[in-house]
């Protein structure tokens, strides 16, 4: 079911204090050190809310596409496209990567729950 | 530090303009100066103009409106700068004015906002507010405003028990308000019953972003709106009573939604509350009169509580109750909010304004609160990543 899997979506993990940082972040909001090395987002999470929109923006051929926000084990919480058949919350998802808009060559490869 | 007053208040209809954008920006702010009494000629007396806008630049491919609007409205040499804070744009500016006459850089300040959405399609319209999100994280996978408000509303519902007749009646409440304010977009009332309960609501009222629909969110509207700002100590040159900034707060929260601690608090409104009440030295029973940004109505809900209105979870209560109806205990969004007056972006805080004012004034024909001394507004940026609220009073 994932082998479309394409990329990675990177967490970031301070190298001073390791406290983690999705998205990416200038500075680390625990010790205001400013290197940060990469780690992937990956594995499963926990559905914390989600929505079926119907209005998309410009450039989706869709009639609807549903969204949920996340929340790792280790604390991080992201958002994503959702694809499940019935979403509810407290689910567990997997993370995947995927095609999430499509811009011929500016095509954007993003995280897809599944 | 000098204290600040609006002595003058203009509002264009909001809806579809049907002009273009200067002179749309051109009419709120000419009403203003007539309400105010100034004769745009020499020794006008203006000495800085504020243009709020957020999508100027970007749908209408104008920049540096307010150079434009200063030479065009006869008021030369006066200062001017645009302001651009997403959806906050109008009470930032108002801020930012209070801010250069409170520190003596000028006497009195014209704030205009000015938005014009619709000339543009639905999904380009769409696109430009998404622009405001996180570029990688929220905006590139398609997500959009309508989109973060209905998973912060499944979130509210789940942990407080608000239901979608909860939203419906905030619906009604603030499309009655409008009814009575010629300057709204909308001015039609929908049926609860219709919206909420029949077995055809979903063709009737059907799902923007689950669980919210579209009468849960504020429509696409043009329009403009326009104060004059000026020192309490050269007021007696204006015909009207000034109305006192009395408090004046801002906060930011986290760019992405998905990284608040608290997935269902709105922060930055309970900091800029907190900030605009300790400056005015007044609390939440003190306020008689409030707009809050309801651009997705379960924003008004949460608000209410974050402002101190009411207690965490009993906003969608109060509303039950008919406590922020005209007539009870705090009447908010009685302009009909931006859910039926409209939320031409840049505009909306300095609209919020211009409501505030008219509701101590006692100029809010039709849906006037009694006796309102103090008003509040909270003019919401992003999804709450930068707000502004606004305390005036009425002077004794």
């Amino acid at each position: 079911m994932f082998e479309e899997t394409e990329g990675a979506v990177y967490g970031y993990r301070c190298t001073a204090c390791n406290e983690l940082h999705y998205p990416k972040h200038q500075v680390c909001r625990a010790c205001a050190g400013r290197e940060f090395e990469e780690f992937p987002l990956e594995g499963e999470a926990t559905l914390v809310t989600w929505t079926k929109l119907y209005n998309l923006p410009e450039g989706y051929m869709k009639p609807y596409l549903y969204f949920g926000i996340v929340a790792y084990g280790n604390g991080i919480r992201a958002a994503g496209q959702l694809e499940v058949s019935s979403p509810r919350l407290g689910m567990k998802v997997a993370t995947t990567t995927g095609l999430v808009k499509e811009g011929g060559k500016d095509d954007v490869i993003g995280l897809i729950y599944r | 530090m000098r204290e600040v007053g609006i002595v003058g208040i203009g509002h264009t209809k909001f809806g579809r303009s049907k002009t273009g954008y200067i002179e749309m920006a051109c009419a709120a702010a000419l009403e203003a100066l007539d309400d105010a009494g100034v004769k745009p000629l020499a020794g006008h007396g203006i000495d800085q103009v504020l243009l709020a806008t957020m999508g100027a630049s970007m749908i209408n491919h104008q920049s540096s409106v307010a150079s434009a609007l200063v030479d065009t409205l006869n008021l030369r040499p006066a200062m001017a700068e645009t302001v651009e804070n997403g959806p906050a744009s109008g009470a930032s500016a108002i801020k930012m004015g209070y801010s250069l006459i409170a520190s003596g850089m000028a006497d009195t300040v014209l704030v205009i906002g000015a938005e014009m959405m619709r000339v543009v399609s639905g999904w380009e319209g769409t696109d430009f507010v998404a622009t405001m999100l996180h570029p990688e994280a929220e905006y590139d996978l398609g997500l959009t405003l309508p989109a973060l408000a209905g998973m912060f509303t499944r979130l509210v519902m789940d942990s407080y028990g608000v239901t979608e007749r909860d939203l419906a009646l905030v619906a009604v409440k603030n499309h009655q308000n409008a009814l009575a304010n010629p300057v709204a977009h909308i001015r039609l009332v929908p049926d609860l019953h219709a919206i909420s309960e029949d077995e055809d609501k979903d063709a009737v009222n059907p799902y923007v972003a689950e669980p919210l629909r579209l009468y849960d969110v504020c429509p696409v509207s043009d329009g403009a709106a326009a104060v004059l700002l000026c020192a309490l100590d050269v007021a007696e040159r204006f015909p009207k009573k000034p109305i006192r900034i009395a408090g004046i707060g801002q906060a930011t929260d986290t760019h992405t939604i998905a990284e608040r601690e608290v997935p269902t608090d709105l922060y930055a409104v309970r900091e800029a509350a907190r900030q605009a009440y300790r400056m005015s030295g007044l609390c939440p029973d003190d306020i008689d009169v409030a707009e809050l940004h309801d651009a997705f109505l379960i924003l008004e809900i949460v608000e209410s509580e974050e402002v101190g209105f009411f207690k965490r979870g009993e906003g969608h209560l109060a509303v039950r109750e008919g406590k922020t109806s005209l007539g009870g205990q705090i009447p908010i969004n009685t302009s009909g909010g931006l859910k039926a007056k409209g939320h031409p972006l840049g505009a909306t805080g300095v609209s919020q304004t211009v409501e505030i004012v008219k509701q101590l004034r006692g100029e809010a024909q039709g849906r006037q609160v009694t006796d309102a001394q103090r008003g509040l507004l909270v003019n919401f940026g992003g999804f709450g990543n930068n707000v502004v609220a606004l305390i005036l009073e009425k002077e004794a």
